[in-house]
């Protein structure tokens, strides 16, 4: 994923409470924060680390509109261009017969668009081997990792000074 | 800042789990070595499978000649099975997604084994309208594509096509919004082993590792699959329902099909997950998260569905009647009284007068009778789809065409066979992967666990302090 | 502020507007084109039931709610029953109905005339389910079993208010007795009730949909009246911790009822178009052919309208925005239960107007029908009446909602909204000792 080394120094906190004091702690500190990683999605935490709201719903609305209009159309043109055929007494173009499909072919554009876009943009796919700063996260640790590459002594005695002071269970650090 | 709750409210998780008792509880049954009673009803259910591959190689050998339908019924137990699998398929979708939407909390300890079997249920149906093709080998006809016949495209005005459309978008999603789902829990299970285990699961989990803006959009992605989800879900037994009810067959034609398949899906699909819960509850040990309060609010939604279905049976019956044309008049009165009389009566005892016990708090509330109940129903829903398809096809319009279907050891072999597919994925799928949303029973802790909410909640709070 | 006071201001101008209804009535009565006044007893029928089937919902939705231990709704409760207390004058309005109907008064149904049905094979048929009697006891039965449910939830939901200690459940639990048992008898009598009320119009038509469909529509007017009551309401002080969460909830209930509703739509359409039977597809060629504007219209302003405007979610939590999209849809739906009764009324009264060649057209029914089947645009039922009464001809109050049918929409609006206040202004706006209040209070949606 990454081409040269970075260090990081991390701090694991034991309750999602803490991390969020953390969090806001070290925004006040102006430190910048790496990233976070959680065991599962921690309420209030997107505004503290200021992430911009997701967008994907957008990428959802125009595969479906692009999933409708091509099911809707696609059939249109296959009844009355390329091959009229009446069906049951019905007119070529008969509308009401094509909403099902169109409705399906929508919701198959907007889900499968999204979940490709979702993986895409994540760099998350079979194979990716991405590296995992320690294996509790996934399990009952939340963590906070401060890119550490360079950093002066007197930087990471800062940052550990902070982890100390806000209630890190452990501090930790990694070379990624 | 916890979540406000109300003290009416019961725990959903129990015995004052912390996370990391969480993951351990519920990723460990995938690192044991299977248990014998996996094994034995492994070896079973892979039985029944290979009686599946039999019948199917004779069905497709001799052709669907073997099924003994006839001029008047033509679609008998194959179309009644694949109705009545896609309605089981119907349960696991709703509980995630409109579920999500309604927030009922109650969902997390089910939804991941609903899913599954979800889609495990529409895997089996699917298989129905493949082989009563007949020459399975052809079954690419189905799709449009230009090809050296014309082009001749398929007919876009036929339901049955529909059905082509509605359920491969459905397995198709449900499948996504389930991995979705998956792909954290897997990391965990990732997290705890090593070597080529741990190889696997970093695989299946596609690197995840919980980053706040991977978990803002997973969120972001999960909450709009759901809302895509839930009219995809009432869409899929919707265009089943369309097989019937746009022709003008008596008893096929009529308005209400399309809200009471759905509700009636809804019903047998719940059936099933309390069938399925309550056995993997017990087996993997797992009651404090799949409590009495899951299986009691289940429950309640077995007992709505099966009403509705109710008051859809006695609509029809009523406007049948009210519709003064003799012609579905008489189509109802052969439902009830007619050669099939047997299956309306198992219909409307399992499905409309029995599932009524649940009135009571104490049957709802009660392991034993869920499970009995929820059988009960699942013969019950079969029966109705039965009495839907066989029976109105065995009185058409002309009185000499009248017939009687008995099944074929190849129809019954098939069905029971489906079940071994069935059951043989399931029990896979318990080994393989987190049977509970790890992440999402994670994230209801504070607001639903038994030492922050509920009666119990001084009480654990008082012991822990010891 | 807790306590809602009914301003004498207020009172004026509701009253004004029942006045303006009062009026409009007034005029189509007396300048009606139509015979045995069918513009003004239509239009008191259409709102009559309308506006009761409101109130039924509010207490079915309540009920479902309570069921469901859903908490969020708690604070704006006493709204909705509020609503359900106009079952009262409902039945009151609807006991007019049922007074014309054996006095003869009006010409609604067409089965309530012993001539027409002893001409018709088919209404003779179903006289034993469509007639005076039926109508009668079962209106007076399930509206007056309606009433019985909603006094006994609002004076549990009362009580609880007087009680001294929060940690009380006693009558939470009460109540859920109550809604739960009401859940199962909601569902099947108002199916019955539809039948009676608005389907019959459509004496010779039938769809088992029906009644689910009409019930949809209800909903949907009643989540809509709900977002103007409570915006208003917060407008004037009162529910001040109803936040944009519970709107934004609220939108998405709007949203997503209205996809349901057109869902409903749709299959009951679409599968009376698809198989063409010629009995069913009457009902859709007659709306379709005479009454574009409202047919094309009622999905326009049903569906499209509150699609797009509702789909995101930041529309849903705008105040301004969603009173914009309520306004419409609540209209919507009063123009999709005007286009249930309209025709069917006209059909009758143009019966009434010519008495002596309707024994013929029942007569050839059947013929017609099949006529119909075959080429599927025409007018089934009535080919002959059809031609006689120049169908596409423009019928002031049935065609299209003139300014009397709009004025008496307000009066009945104003009534219903006259006799909410009054109730809201009975009991506190806060249901203080609701288990789930705080939660409501807590309410967040994302």
């Amino acid at each position: 994923m990454k081409d040269q080394n970075t260090d990081v120094l991390y701090g694991l906190y034991d309750d999602e409470q803490d991390l969020l004091k953390a969090v806001k702690e070290a925004k006040d500190q102006h430190l910048e924060i790496m990233d976070v990683f959680t065991p599962f999605p921690v309420h209030g935490l997107d505004p503290l680390l200021g992430l911009a709201e997701s967008r994907l719903h957008i990428a959802g609305f125009v595969y479906g509109a692009i999933g409708c209009l091509f099911g809707f159309g696609f059939m249109t043109w296959v009844f009355t261009r390329d091959w009229p055929i009446i069906f049951g007494g019905k007119p070529y173009f008969s509308a009401p017969a094509f909403i099902p499909v169109t409705f399906e072919l929508t919701v198959l554009f907007a889900s499968v668009g999204m979940v490709v876009t979702f993986y895409t943009i994540c760099g998350l796919w079979p194979g990716v081997k991405n590296p995992t700063l320690d294996d509790r996260i996934t399990d009952d640790k939340f963590c906070i990792a401060f890119n550490a590459s360079g950093a002066e002594d007197s930087e990471v005695d800062k940052l550990k000074g902070f982890f100390s002071g806000t209630g890190a269970s452990e501090v930790n650090m990694k070379t990624i | 800042m916890s979540a406000v709750v109300s003290p009416i409210r019961e725990p959903l998780i129990e015995g004052g789990k912390t996370y990391h008792q969480i993951t351990e509880d519920i990723c460990s049954p995938t690192e044991r070595t299977p248990s014998t009673a996996w094994v034995l009803a492994f070896i079973v259910s892979a039985s029944f499978l290979a009686l599946y591959v039999f019948s199917v190689a004779w069905t497709v050998w001799h052709g669907i000649g073997t099924w003994d339908l006839n001029r008047t019924i033509g679609w008998s137990w194959d179309i009644t099975n694949f109705v009545w699998w896609v309605g089981i398929g119907h349960a696991g979708t709703l509980i995630s997604a409109i579920l999500l939407l309604f927030r009922q909390k109650w969902r997390t300890g089910v939804n991941r084994a609903a899913e599954a079997m979800t889609i495990f249920a529409v895997i089996c149906a699917g298989q129905f309208p493949l082989i009563h093709m007949g020459r399975l080998w052809l079954g690419f006809f189905i799709f449009p594509y230009p090809n050296t016949r014309g082009p001749l495209w398929v007919n876009f005005n036929s339901p049955l096509l529909w059905d082509v459309f509605a359920i491969s978008t459905y397995f198709t999603v449900s499948l996504l919004f389930w991995y979705t789902g998956l792909v954290p829990d897997f990391a965990t299970v990732r997290d705890r082993a090593t070597g080529l285990r741990r190889r696997i699961y970093n695989g299946l989990s596609f690197g995840w590792t919980g980053s706040a803006k991977h978990w803002q959009r997973w969120e972001s992605l999960s909450l709009v699959l759901a809302g895509l989800a839930t009219p995809l879900v009432l869409s899929v037994h919707t265009i089943v329902s369309f097989d019937f009810a746009t022709s003008v067959i008596p008893g096929w034609h009529t308005t209400i099909f399309p809200p009471y398949f759905v509700a009636g899906a809804i019903f047998s699909g719940f059936a099933m997950v309390q069938t399925l819960m309550i056995i993997t509850r017990k087996v993997l040990n797992l009651q404090q998260y799949i409590t009495l309060q899951h299986i009691e609010s289940m429950n309640k939604v077995i007992l709505l569905t099966g009403t509705m279905v109710g008051v859809a049976y006695l609509t029809e019956l009523f406007i049948a009647w009210y519709s003064g044309y003799i012609y579905e008049q008489f189509a109802f009165y052969n439902r009830v009284l007619g050669p099939y009389w047997w299956s309306y009566f198992g219909m409307m005892t399992c499905n409309v007068i029995s599932p009524q016990i649940f009135w009571v708090k104490k049957f709802r509330r009660s392991i034993f009778i869920t499970f009995f109940m929820s059988i009960f129903i699942n013969i019950g829903m079969w029966f109705e789809r039965f009495v839907i398809i066989t029976s109105t096809l065995a009185r058409d319009y002309l009185p000499s065409s009248w017939s009687y279907h008995y099944p074929t050891w190849v129809e019954v072999c098939l069905f029971l066979g489906t079940l071994g597919l069935f059951f043989t994925l399931y029990l896979i799928f318990v080994r393989v992967a987190p049977v509970i949303a790890v992440a999402e029973v994670k994230s209801i802790l504070k607001s639903a666990g038994d030492q922050y909410i509920g009666e119990n909640a001084k009480e654990h709070a008082h012991a822990d302090s010891h | 502020m807790n306590q809602f006071t009914f301003e004498s201001k207020q009172k004026t101008i509701l009253l004004a507007f029942m006045g303006l209804g009062a009026l409009c009535l007034a005029l189509s009565f007396f300048m009606d084109a139509q015979p045995a006044h069918a513009r003004f007893w239509s239009n008191f029928l259409h709102n009559t039931v309308f506006f009761t089937g409101i109130a039924f919902v509010s207490l079915f939705v309540m009920t479902a709610f309570i069921t469901a231990y859903a908490g969020w709704y708690v604070l704006f409760k006493r709204v909705w029953e509020a609503y359900a207390a106009f079952l009262i004058p409902g039945l009151v309005m609807l006991g007019v109905v049922i007074l014309g109907l054996w006095t003869g008064w009006h010409h609604l149904y067409h089965w309530a005339d012993p001539a027409e049905v002893a001409k018709d094979p088919i209404l003779e048929h179903k006289s034993s389910f469509l007639n005076k009697n039926w109508y009668t006891l079962g209106t007076l039965i399930i509206v007056g079993a309606w009433i019985f449910f909603q006094r006994r939830l609002r004076s549990l939901s009362l009580a609880e208010d007087k009680l001294d200690s929060t940690g009380d459940f006693s009558l939470h639990r009460k109540m859920k007795v109550v809604a739960a048992a009401f859940l199962p008898i909601g569902a099947f009598t108002s199916a019955a009730m539809i039948w009676q009320w608005v389907m019959s119009v459509d004496a010779h038509w039938y769809s088992t949909l029906f009644a689910w469909y009409s019930t949809a529509s209800w909903f949907v007017a009643c989540l809509a009246l709900t977002i103007l009551t409570v915006v208003w309401l917060k407008s004037k002080g009162y529910l001040e911790q109803v936040s944009s969460e519970h709107l934004h909830d609220l939108g998405k209930y709007l949203f997503a009822f209205s996809i349901f509703w057109t869902y409903l739509w749709f299959s009951q359409f679409m599968l009376i178009w698809y198989a063409n039977v010629g009995e069913e597809t009457v009902y859709f060629n007659t709306r379709r052919h005479e009454f574009p504007v409202m047919f094309y219209g009622n999905l326009f302003i049903n569906f499209l309208v509150p699609f797009f405007i509702l789909m995101r979610n930041d529309t849903k939590r705008k105040y301004g925005t969603m009173v914009f999209t309520s306004l419409i849809v609540f209209f919507g739906h009063w123009w999709d239960y005007f286009l249930m009764i309209k025709p069917g009324v006209l059909e009758t009264a143009s019966h009434l107007g010519h008495g002596e060649d309707h024994g013929e057209a029942a007569g050839h029914g059947a013929e017609h029908l099949s006529e119909a089947a075959s080429h599927g645009a025409d007018h089934a039922g009535d080919v002959a009446h059809a031609a006689a009464t120049h169908a596409s001809d423009f019928v002031s109050g049935f065609t299209l909602p003139g300014l009397l049918e709009i004025g008496t929409m307000l009066g009945f609006l104003a009534f219903f909204l006259f006799f909410t206040l009054r109730q809201l202004e009975k009991a506190s706006l806060l249901p203080k000792n609701d288990p789930y209040l705080e939660e409501s209070k807590h309410h967040h949606v994302m």
